[in-house]
């Protein structure tokens, strides 16, 4: 997790991109795709500070959730289910993620979680959380490698 | 639940009641106040007119919300069914279901929009946030998973038989952040046709960082990798059975599956290479008494512990991938026979991937009688399996090979061969299997009983097996 770049960064007329945030006492700036999918599929639980990682997922059907699952997990929704079924069952899932309903709510719970990680449009990111780099990125950069798929 | 909503609702009316009336009395007080003033000094006392407008606005206000919340209390009464959103409140019924669809939360409450002057953490979240968003609630996760099977084999004794399989049902409670509970609780029925309750696991877990976990309780063993990938739902096997090697005890297995003790694990900083650690130390399996409970959950019928150590690794270069070993040691007191000392060495490569799966595991127990004969025992399987759409086929192999003669399971002798089997996923919480299998049996004990061969797999030379299985 490399200790570079800006925190809580204002966001341009990116709409289409899906910005990674995170509590905004997190130390934590950027994250690579191997570590994001680390920590959402459950594989890390903890962030280097200590908190236990809390994963927020929007609601089943949501574009910015398909567009996790394609781009991150590069898993359906079944298969993802599985996988965190199966995790949960063996013990490497320590907790569930939270399925939110909307990105309100997700920046609500990110703001009150130390630990949280979840994820909105570019467009729905306000002050109370920490937008982090992906791979050294920015949602508004150009290369920015989470792109919403409408 | 709906009474506790119900009171709360009420409780939210008599408030207002109780605001309206200090609001009307300030309002009273007020004007009379201003009325009693002018009649003593005998001027005029100009009223504010913007402080009665807000006052009225306030009154306005709290009658709407009066209004909103007897229509609520009407709904519930008349038993309405409690809306998605409701699932949030803090009314929510305290057992829910982990994934696939853990806690959803609803955005009713939420703000439009984000607070530009958010409070701090400790102040932010009221009883109502505090239900809904804590991450460390004491809440009861459950999941259930079940399998019912028509089994028929050619061995001498047997029945072809409808068969209840385990019911499990999977409980999960975050205590802290660091610290959880698990536990697995199964009913099942064995050859006596009685049906049983056991918690094949129960653990009280402490994660203090992802290089170090602490669980203590009662664990599936650590040894190899069946063992920790499949517990006690048939589900999760692309198979109707384990591999007879890793059988529970209960059912005739030969491996200590379950073990009472504490158990470290966690990741060994190791880069890409991702290593991995598992150690344990506990009471062991019952040697002492063969007919009594294999597991020694309450006692230990000597002060000698077991003690195992895996090691594995999950390279990032391949995914799925899964390649380890472990030793295990225990000293073992059958009657009539002297110390024997145990050791189980196990090594294993996998790959396992959301389509395609190939296992392959051998393993070798190891009993030296002390000052007698050592007993070696290999075994191993190998299955692999792909899906396609909700069809998956399989084959797998297997293997055991103990003496006649071993100290700790006579009855096991030669069994080898093979198992054809179709798994269909008809729908997502429901699958079907069919398996058959082939075994060559040599040296093991005839009688077909509830220790020696249980389930027909590798205990019948010619064995069909039709299983349904399902989570709920």
């Amino acid at each position: 997790m490399d200790p570079r770049a800006t925190s809580s960064p204002r966001v341009n007329s990116t709409t289409q991109s899906l910005a990674i945030i995170i509590n905004r006492a997190n130390p934590v700036d950027n994250l690579s795709l191997v570590e994001l999918r680390r920590l959402f599929l459950g594989e890390r639980n903890h962030w280097p500070n200590g908190h236990r990682v809390a994963v927020a997922m929007l609601d089943y059907g949501q574009p910015e959730r398909q567009t996790v699952l394609r781009l991150i997990f590069r898993m359906d929704e079944k298969t993802y289910q599985d996988h965190l079924l199966r995790g949960m069952f063996r013990g490497d899932v320590f907790v569930a993620p939270k399925t939110l309903a909307s990105p309100t709510i997700v920046r609500k719970f990110i703001f009150n979680a130390p630990g949280a990680i979840g994820y909105v449009r570019a467009s729905d990111v306000d002050g109370t959380v920490k937008v982090v780099r992906i791979d050294g990125l920015l949602p508004q950069d150009k290369d920015y490698p989470l792109q919403i798929d409408e | 639940m709906h009474l506790l909503v119900l009171s709360l609702a009420m409780e939210s009316i008599s408030h207002i009641r109780f605001t309206k009336s200090i609001i009307g009395l300030g309002l009273f007080v007020f004007l009379a106040g201003g009325s009693l003033f002018s009649q003593e000094s005998g001027t005029t006392v100009t009223v504010d007119r913007n402080v009665v407008q807000a006052l009225l606005q306030r009154i306005s206000s709290l009658e709407a919300s009066e209004k909103e919340l007897r229509e609520r209390v009407s709904q519930l009464e008349k038993g309405a069914a409690p809306s998605a959103t409701v699932a949030a409140n803090p009314s929510a019924p305290l057992l829910s279901t982990v994934s696939p669809h853990p806690e959803t939360i609803a955005a009713t409450t939420a703000p439009s929009q984000p607070d530009p002057f958010p409070k701090p953490q400790s102040e932010q979240m009221g009883p109502v946030d505090q239900e809904r968003m804590d991450v460390s609630k004491t809440q009861l996760n459950i999941r259930g998973f079940g399998d019912f099977g028509l089994y028929g084999g050619n061995q001498k004794g047997q029945t072809t038989t409808f068969s209840l399989g385990q019911m499990n049902l999977f409980i999960t409670s975050n205590l802290s952040e660091r610290f959880r509970f698990l536990t697995e609780l199964v009913f099942e029925v064995h050859q006596d046709n009685d049906f049983e309750e056991d918690l094949e696991r129960i653990l009280l877990e402490y994660s203090a960082s992802d290089y170090f976990k602490l669980s203590a309780g009662r664990y599936h063993t650590a040894i190899g990798y069946y063992n920790t990938a499949y517990h006690h739902a048939t589900w999760f096997q692309t198979t109707t059975e384990r591999p007879y090697i890793f059988a529970f005890e209960d059912e005739g297995g030969i491996l200590p599956i379950h073990n009472v003790g504490v158990e470290a694990s966690g990741l060994i900083p190791s880069g890409q290479l991702g290593l991995n650690y598992i150690a344990s130390v506990g009471n062991g399996r019952n040697s002492t008494n063969p007919d009594g409970e294999p597991v020694q959950n309450y006692v230990d019928d000597t002060n000698h512990k077991a003690v195992n150590l895996a090691l594995f690794a999950r390279p990032d270069a391949i995914p799925g991938l899964q390649v380890g070993f472990s030793v295990y040691r225990d000293a073992l007191f059958p009657p009539n026979v002297p110390r024997v000392n145990e050791t189980i060495v196990d090594g294993y490569a996998v790959l396992a991937r959301p389509r395609f799966e190939w296992l392959n595991e051998a393993l070798m127990i190891r009993h030296a009688v002390l000052g007698g004969h050592v007993f070696e025992t290999p075994s191993f399987y190998s299955q692999i399996s792909e899906r396609f759409g909700l069809y998956r086929p399989y084959f797998r192999y297997q293997y055991v090979n103990a003496s006649s003669q071993e100290p700790i399971f006579p009855q096991v002798g030669l069994r080898t061969g093979p198992s054809v089997g179709i798994r269909f996923d008809p729908a997502e919480s429901v699958a079907l299997k069919l398996q058959y299998d082939y075994t060559e049996l040599r040296r093991q004990s005839p009688v077909i009983d509830g220790k020696s061969c249980p389930q027909l797999s590798m205990c019948a030379p010619n064995a069909l097996a039709l299983q349904v299985d399902f989570k709920f």
